[in-house]
């Protein structure tokens, strides 16, 4: 059949097979992940640590050693960049994050753009699904699995504190060893995932999935689910138009991404049981109760 | 190395030099205005919302400053709208905001594909050029640094007030919306002023980290103006010569040396009290 | 069981440099209820952090029975994350059990029970940022009733509270006192503090400490709150109301 031929196509493509694999693996845990970046505000933060990983990937582009080094060591130095100049409080954070990502990413360019550089700037800032390698999709499998695992062992600690960090400390955690637990994530879930879609992109597959499902989820655990599987068919859809339009693969992915969260947020149930059934509401921490 | 005179000498280093001198004196006086305001992202996010806008302008023939500017002053719009005017609170531009910004990227690179021989035009907009200023180029340049010092003359004691106090600011009445309007339209016109030298991405490296760095050792506004003014200045010159002797784009140098000269000064004054 | 639950000599304790809490003393045994008065930055929180385990006092010691149940206040909690009673009440169970696993059997007994104490047995599935001011109060007792717990700390639990809701908390209170438990409540409600058994006003440090016929007098009143209190007197007696100031920030 035409429309069965049509789609399956990219799978007889090795090459597209693989970036299907790596983009599951991946998206399975970002889109999971993702629940906890946006209910703990920590998007910023993804998108700084993406941006100014750059100079780690171009020098392991350059030096011929593995991506994810080299994203690895761009992010452990950009966290600590940026927690640095983040702090400074004349500026103030933003500014200060600013100031660290813009010298990164400047670094990185004037490392990749010299002229002596081979011309791998696109790939590492928009992503190279099509050039995955074994050992990609061995570090994809690890984040899954690994990471996976955390998610599930913390989450009611992560619910408690997201929920009344004093009560949870109340109880016998501490809201902030939890919080370095989710950077630490992050920045692993960065790392893995910048292979595929690049500095610039990567905080599509984090964020997206969890605006996608924000208004439908009734509770923690099905919204990281619904993440994943949002982020999974993202995906398969991003490399079915790239296959078949011959577009970017990795950009494709982000806009199939984008356009989830933007139709996700679009289709919200009912307004009687969407009021009530929303979140994050509002900026504000939590709301006056009556009589206060 | 080559002789810093050559930036004075050969024809196009001289074009990017007034570019970039020009670029500076905004840098100075709206960079000062974008730190105090904590407008840093807003900054950036209209440089880069700007990006597919360039590309489909190159491929229609539209001039891509009438593209840039469409677009940027659009999300200048829609930021206003949105409520979050100055961005006060700097990491409350929203996880929306973001997922656009993504959007716009890939939307230009998957363009950029069909619209572009090979990668170097898409670099050339995403880091700026040397080479490829015009004098179009140069002309919005000095009208942006024009009005940039007017309007700050004219409207910065209200984004001062504005900035100070923002609930307050509706008591000042409607032309105090109207004069934080003004400042979020001028540092997005000034955002696609400074694309074709320093690139979509790096437009912090001439408006916001001169300023940063000159906050890191005064607090009147009138120093911090003044301050910025030459840190750009000092900043644009000496990256635009490392430019050339690297032989890449001025954004890149422009930008390493803003932040290591503002990460410096935050590390060797300290963290003042307040 | 010993019949003294909570014992605090001489307690001090602080952030910094400067103690924001001194000279704390007092004792409760089974059964008592303690009211905590004073003014917003009075030290009442820090109190209730250093007899969580939460905050290390300066100076002095205490001496608790277990480990005490919290109630926080609604204002502390996140009404959009996508919780139900039932979930917030399985918080509580977090404290004994592995937290790692998924709640047992047993815990998820004991917090239906626990929210069919304070009447929301109904209510159980229903998302906590739908229910009413007093039911979430309501909800967030259930979390403490569910740690079993000797000493319970209460952070104004009746503040924004309905007045039916209000009646049934001060029930369960009632039942937990003959039960044997310690309850310390922190409040802003001078009048409700002569129904307890003692009383404890703070100030950044001890101003009184006793039954409340003895330190509900004016000079403690005043000493405690200072500025922010109107003394009304009426014929039979003196009736204190006390004005606080709307401070942000907890």
């Amino acid at each position: 059949m035409e429309v069965l031929d049509f789609l399956v196509d990219p799978l007889r493509s090795g090459i597209d097979r693989r970036a299907l694999l790596e983009l599951a693996l991946v998206g399975g845990f970002c889109g999971a992940l993702g629940f906890w970046v946006v209910t703990e505000r920590l998007a910023y933060s993804a998108e700084s640590l993406s941006h100014g990983l750059l100079p780690g990937l171009v020098l392991a582009a350059l030096a011929g050693a593995p991506l994810l080094l080299g994203a690895a060591g761009g992010a452990l130095v950009a966290a600590a960049l940026i927690a640095f100049a983040a702090r400074d409080p004349r500026v103030g954070p933003d500014t200060g994050t600013a100031v660290a990502v813009t010298g990164l990413v400047g670094l990185g360019a004037l490392l990749a753009l010299a002229p002596e550089s081979p011309q791998r700037l696109e790939e590492l800032l928009f992503g190279d699904p099509l050039g995955v390698t074994d050992g990609d999709l061995a570090a994809a499998a690890v984040l899954l699995v690994l990471g996976g695992a955390a998610l599930v062992a913390l989450h009611r600690p992560l619910s408690a504190a997201a929920f009344d960090a004093g009560g949870a400390a109340a109880v016998g955690f501490r809201p902030a060893l939890l919080r370095l637990v989710l950077l630490v994530l992050l920045a692993a879930a960065v790392a893995v995932a910048v292979q595929g879609l690049g500095t610039l992109l990567v905080l599509a597959v984090l964020i997206g999935p969890p605006l996608a499902v924000r208004h439908h989820a009734r509770s923690p655990a099905r919204a990281m689910l619904a993440g994943a599987a949002v982020a999974v068919l993202a995906g398969v859809v991003g490399i079915e138009v790239s296959f078949h339009a011959h577009s970017a693969a990795g950009a494709s992915v982000a806009l199939a991404l984008c356009t989830a969260a933007a139709l996700g947020s679009a289709l919200r149930p009912s307004p009687g049981a969407g009021r009530r059934g929303a979140w994050p509401r509002s900026r504000r921490r939590a709301q006056a109760s009556p009589g206060r | 190395m080559p002789s810093p005179l050559d930036l004075a000498d050969l024809p196009f280093l001289r074009e990017a030099l007034l570019e970039l001198v020009l670029l500076a004196v905004t840098g100075g006086v709206l960079g000062a205005w974008i730190v105090l305001r904590r407008l840093a992202f807003f900054s950036h996010a209209a440089g880069s919302a700007t990006f597919p806008g360039l590309v489909a302008a190159d491929a229609s023939g539209v001039s891509p400053t009438i593209a840039g500017l469409a677009v940027a002053l659009g999300y200048a719009g829609g930021v206003q709208r949105a409520g979050r005017a100055a961005g006060e609170g700097g990491r409350d531009h929203g996880e929306a905001t973001a997922l656009l910004l993504v959007a716009a990227l890939a939307t230009g690179v998957i363009l950029a594909s069909d619209v572009f021989e090979s990668g170097a035009a898409v670099d050339r907009l995403l880091f700026g050029t040397l080479l490829g200023l015009d004098t179009a180029d140069l002309v919005l340049s000095a009208v942006v640094a024009v009005i940039a010092a007017a309007g700050a003359v004219a409207l910065g004691r209200t984004w001062s007030a504005v900035g100070f106090d923002p609930d307050g600011a509706d008591a000042l009445g409607l032309s105090a919306a109207r004069a934080d309007l003004s400042l979020l339209v001028l540092v997005a016109v000034a955002a696609v002023a400074a694309i074709p030298a320093v690139g979509v991405l790096l437009v912090t490296a001439i408006y916001v980290l001169p300023a940063a760095a000159a906050r890191m050792f005064t607090t009147s506004i009138r120093g911090l103006v003044a301050c910025a003014l030459g840190v750009a200045l000092a900043e644009g010159i000496v990256g635009l010569y490392l430019a050339y002797w690297l032989d890449v784009p001025a954004g890149p140098p422009v930008a390493m040396l803003g932040a290591l000269v503002c990460l410096v000064l935050a590390a060797a004054t300290g963290r003042s009290a307040a | 069981m010993s019949a003294t639950a909570v014992r605090v000599e001489q307690l001090a304790a602080g952030y910094g440099s400067e103690p924001v809490l001194e000279h704390v003393t007092l004792e409760a045994r089974a059964g008592q209820s303690v009211c905590v008065l004073g003014p917003n930055g009075g030290g009442k929180t820090t109190l209730f952090r250093v007899l969580l385990g939460e905050l290390e006092p300066t100076a002095g010691s205490v001496e608790l029975s277990g480990r005490p149940a919290y109630m926080a206040q609604t204002e502390r909690t996140r009404l959009d994350f996508p919780v139900t009673a039932l979930d917030v009440a399985l918080m509580g169970t977090l404290a004994a059990g592995r937290w790692w696993l998924p709640p047992r059997r047993t815990e998820r007994d004991a917090a239906a029970v626990a929210l069919e104490r304070v009447g929301l047995g109904d209510r159980a599935g229903v998302r906590f940022g739908e229910l009413s001011g007093g039911q979430r109060q309501r909800a967030l007792l259930a979390r403490a009733l569910v740690q079993d717990a000797r000493v319970l700390l209460l952070d104004e639990p009746l503040s924004g509270v309905d007045p039916a809701s209000a009646r049934l908390i001060n029930r369960v209170f009632d039942e937990l006192r003959s039960e044997g438990r310690v309850l310390l409540v922190a409040s802003h409600d001078v009048e409700s503090a002569r129904s307890f058994d003692l009383v404890l006003c703070l100030n950044r440090h001890q101003v009184a400490f006793g039954a409340p016929a003895e330190t509900l007098n004016r000079a403690a009143l005043q000493a405690t709150y200072g500025h922010e209190l109107i003394v009304l007197e009426d014929g039979g007696g003196t009736r204190a109301v006390t004005v606080q100031h709307h401070e942000h920030g907890h």
